[in-house]
């Protein structure tokens, strides 16, 4: 789990990339320096494939991949979990929103790499066999999604929001629920799935 | 009940959940670039830098370099296509500008190459590698550009038939004691669906499957086949579920034919992912527009004099019109009327069909003009619609087939307080916080079109539904899995449909608020061609006419009525026949539609009746919206913490996805007046803020406050399932009930979308 234990099974050396990729005009003057210091700039195409390891829903997953590959994309394209969606991949819409750890995180904005050893958890390591997840149950309850294509990121956001102590309140739901774009509009009902599932997530 | 579900009203089905919500929620309903392929490669796009001129030539070298690229094709390499028409002109396309085929520009952001890589990011470098040489020309950009071009519609788009006029509309506005001229604009804006405009294409032999998100499997299917010159029946496309469209995905784009012939080239499946930008030219749009409208009134405000005139923009290569005149000018009474509508062609994109596409611009104008009108008489807005209301449509004569606009008005303005509104302008506040309250009408057309569907009936009630519909957040699933049930008589859990798919029976495009009237009207006929063979089997050939019609095998069992009050025994039907499956397929089309409706319908046409267009008389959803705005006085931060919207539109086939789509209409009505707009930099006829971030949708904290309100209504006129189209209702009116609050907060008249904070004078 540890950031050491996961470079070494890694081919790909993180802060290599970060002075490669990064070793140019765009990075603060320090850090470039910093960087340069621990160890010079080691030109690598980032086309070459890396090898990650990832903890998706409880499971170990062992990718080789390009490096630039984001976690939505390692998600979608390589270990076949297309339930996060690709809706900007910018960061501006929410839809690709997963769990690492317990911080919501737009996928689409994290890199694959950056997120080994880490607990990532997707829409479909909600439920289980027999039981919705209660922030499921209570989208289905108040119909909160139309389309469904913003749905995963919004339950993943949902959930997060309550754990956060953000659902005191509808005008707190609203303003935490913000970052998730509903193009169909399903706002007030995604604030009415939030406030019933919240005494359930937050009794555990 | 939860306010989602509400309690049903006369007329109206179950709010039962949606068929699709299980699926939705655990991540496993499968949207087009979620289908799995066969060792894929990727395809990224490059598009046009410059919106006018020609690519001098091409520096593909880096490009090339980059490892894991397969190839790069341009107009220099590309697969011939063959042209498709207008969908207007009786084609598939939602544009003529067909990219890769020269090396003309007709527009900024059109796809000038496509990179096929083994990744997605090498695809995506590669593309970003890809240097272009071009001669620009200045481009116009829109309205008031120089260069531009305008001309009637009439006469250069087909399907706008007709300036409606009635009487001496110049005279009579003359004459007239109480007048209004005035100028409005609404201005651009993108659909932005959240899925993206993907393509995924894959070949077995001869056969091609497509996965794209599409409001219309069967005109892609077709569309497709004719660019790609192959048989229609080898093309299947296939989505299941469909991330939004609000008419974006209607018609065919010319990315679908691009890539399935470069995937045939490579003999290898290709997908495509698109950015959010891309998608901004890539696509369709809702064109700017302008208007005047002239309204004249008696004293007592009845209207005596209307005239319409609309100008929209479209591009050099397409007639594109959404002609709202031809509902404006039949909103109200009135004996004198004239419009025109005329197109302004620019170097743009072709723009196309969004949510309500001729309803929310001209609307706008008409419903902010009667507000002004209300103040000028010194009357009630309301009480203004009311004078005016009419049971016949003042141009042909022709009656509404139900009209239910001052009842939606009555209940919305009970529901909003709006007994509460002291009438004068700036009358009204809350601390630092100015308060007006505004009201707009909004109508719809009926319309439905031609479908077919199969349905299968097992001896345990388990049923099939095969329809080739297109759930796109609507509900469609649900709605059809209840009429199914409904009118077999066999649980809604044993009901399972199957949509998405251009290999099962033709459904119309999801568009025009049809669907749920085509599609169920369908299901409903075929259902009773089941119910049929099931009675024949343990009826007696001697029941009379009246006993036939009582337990539902009269020949034409065609009104919502014919349901499960008339039990059928269906284990005792099936074991008198001696099968094991009772199948059953058929083709419905409503009164009126042309005499190649069944053809058209197969090849992917779906000639929509309805509306106006009707013989004998019109038909029309209805609804009154009322909203508060709240204006800070220092700040000129504009709020809209209420909207309050009653609508009536037939029979509610389900009232919780129908209150959805309204209360998300309503709010897309909200953000066209206060938030959305594509801004174009003129100098390049160019779209500047072409991501999420910068084109301005509402986000949850901008929606605190709506109420949906159905009203019950029955329309027996209109289709078998007594179903009007509400899926556009919702998001009309808005715009001008906004305008006409922030004048009675501020007593300013703002007359030009959208309303931002720097347009609140102090």
């Amino acid at each position: 789990m540890s950031d050491s234990s996961s470079s070494k099974q890694s081919a790909f050396d993180r802060r290599a990339f970060m002075a490669g990729a990064a070793g140019s005009a765009l990075v603060p003057i320090t850090a470039r320096a910093a960087a340069a210091e621990a160890r010079p700039p080691v030109a690598q195409d980032p086309a070459l494939p890396v090898d990650v390891t990832l903890h998706v829903n409880g499971k170990e997953k062992r990718l080789r991949i390009d490096a630039r590959t984001t976690v939505l994309d390692a998600l979608r394209d390589h270990l076949k979990l297309t339930g996060s969606k690709k809706g900007c991949d910018h960061g501006q819409c929410g839809a690709c929103t997963v769990l690492i750890g317990e911080r919501r995180v737009v996928s689409c904005l994290t890199l694959a790499l950056a997120a080994e050893g880490q607990e990532i958890t997707t829409i479909e390591g909600l439920a289980t066999d027999e039981h919705l997840h209660p922030m499921q149950q209570a989208f289905i309850d108040n119909d909160a999604f139309q389309c469904g294509y913003c749905t995963p990121g919004q339950i993943m956001s949902a959930i997060a929001c309550v754990k956060e102590g953000h659902a005191g309140s509808e005008a707190d739901i609203r303003e935490y629920m913000s970052g998730n774009i509903c193009r169909c509009a399903a706002y007030p009902n995604i604030v009415a799935a939030v406030k019933q599932a919240a005494p359930e997530i937050m009794k555990g | 009940m939860t306010a989602a579900a509400p309690e049903p009203k006369e007329n109206m089905g179950q709010p039962v959940p949606r068929y699709d919500a299980v699926v939705k929620v655990t991540g496993r309903a499968t949207y087009a670039s979620d289908m799995p392929l066969d060792n894929p490669a990727y395809a990224f796009l490059v598009t046009s830098a410059i919106a006018k001129g020609r690519i001098d030539r091409f520096d593909l070298d880096e490009a090339r370099s980059v490892r894991g690229v397969i190839e790069i094709v341009t107009h220099e390499n590309a697969p011939e296509l063959k042209e498709s028409k207008l969908f207007s002109d009786g084609g598939y396309a939602g544009t003529t500008i067909q990219p890769l085929k020269s090396a003309e520009i007709s527009h900024d952001g059109e796809i000038i190459a496509v990179v096929i890589a083994e990744s997605y990011e090498a695809a995506r470098e590669a593309a970003n590698r890809v240097k272009v040489s071009y001669t620009a020309t200045a481009p116009s950009a829109t309205f008031d550009s120089p260069g531009t071009t305008a001309a009637a519609a009439k006469g250069q788009n087909a399907q706008f038939k007709e300036d409606a006029k009635v009487g001496d509309f110049a005279k009579a506005f003359d004459e007239a004691e109480v007048k209004i001229t005035a100028a409005y604009g609404t201005p651009t804006q993108h659909h932005n669906p959240m899925e993206l405009f993907t393509t995924s294409c894959a070949w077995m032999g001869d056969n091609l499957v497509i996965y794209e998100g599409s409001q219309y499997v069967y005109g892609l299917k077709n569309g497709v086949a004719e660019q790609l010159g192959i048989d229609p029946d080898k093309v299947r496309v296939v989505n299941p579920y469909v991330g939004g469209g609000f008419g974006s995905r209607g018609s065919m784009t010319p990315r679908t034919a691009i890539i399935a012939a470069i995937a045939r080239r490579l003999n290898r499946p290709i997908k495509l992912v698109p950015t959010r930008d891309q998608g901004f030219t890539i696509a369709t749009y809702r064109a700017e527009t302008r208007h005047e409208i002239k309204l004249g009134a008696a004293r007592d405000g009845k209207l005596v004099a209307l005239r319409h005139e609309g100008a929209e923009v479209s591009s050099r290569a397409d007639a594109y019109c959404v002609g709202g005149t031809k509902t404006t000018t039949r909103l109200y009474a009135c004996p004198n009327v004239d419009s025109l509508v005329s197109i302004v062609r620019a170097d743009r994109n072709t723009p196309g069909f969004m949510r309500s596409p001729p309803e929310v611009p001209y609307l706008f104008a008409l419903e902010s003009a009667m507000d002004e009108l209300a103040v000028q008489l010194n009357m009630d807005p309301v009480e203004l619609r009311r004078i005016n209301d009419t049971t016949n449509e003042p141009i042909g004569g022709k009656p509404y087939t139900s009209r239910s606009l001052m009842a939606c008005f009555d209940e919305a303005a009970k529901a909003f307080g709006w007994a509460q509104r002291s009438p004068q302008p700036k009358s009204m506040s809350d601390g630092d916080w100015l308060i007006g309250y505004g009201c707009a009408a909004t109508c719809y057309p009926t319309q439905m079109a031609p479908s077919a569907a199969r349905v299968r009936l097992q001896r345990d009630g388990r049923t099939r539904v095969e329809i080739a519909g297109h759930e796109i957040g609507t509900g469609a699933y649900t709605v059809i899995a209840q009429t199914a049930a409904d009118r077999l008589g066999v649980p809604l859990e044993k009901v399972a449909v199957f949509m998405g798919d251009s290999d099962l029976p033709p459904a119309p495009v999801a568009g025009g608020s049809n669907s749920t009237a085509s599609t169920c009207s369908a299901v409903m006929m075929v259902c009773d061609q089941i119910r049929q063979r099931l009675f024949k089997a343990v009826m007696p050939d001697s029941l009379t006419e009246k006993a036939k019609e009582t337990v539902g095998i009269s020949p034409a069992p065609t009104t919502q009525a014919a349901k499960s009050d008339r039990p059928l025994d269906i284990e005792k039907a099936f074991d008198a026949l001696g099968v094991g499956v009772v199948e059953e397929y058929g083709e419905w089309k409503p009164d009126g539609a042309p005499l190649d409706s069944f053809r058209a319908m197969h090849s992917g046409h779906p000639r929509l009746v309805g509306g106006h267009q009707m013989k004998d008389q019109i038909a029309y959803a209805f609804g009154a919206e009322f909203v508060e705005v709240r204006i800070n006085r220092f700040t000129h931060e504009i709020r809209c913490p209420r909207l309050v919207g009653a609508f009536a539109a037939g029979r509610i086939v389900n009232p919780r996805t129908a209150r959805s789509q309204l209360m998300g209409g309503l709010i897309w009505g909200m953000s066209s007046a206060l938030l959305e707009a594509t801004e174009i930099d003129e100098r390049y006829a160019r779209y500047v803020n072409d991501n999420l971030a910068d084109y301005l949708l509402p986000v949850n904290a901008d929606v605190p406050g709506v109420e949906v309100i159905m009203l019950s209504e029955q329309d027996d006129r209109i289709n078998p399932a007594g179903v009007k189209g509400l899926g556009e209702l919702a998001n009309v009116g808005t715009n001008a009930a906004i305008c006409n609050a922030i004048h009675h907060a501020t007593g300013q008249r703002i007359r030009n979308l959208p309303v931002r904070l720097e347009n609140i004078e102090a």
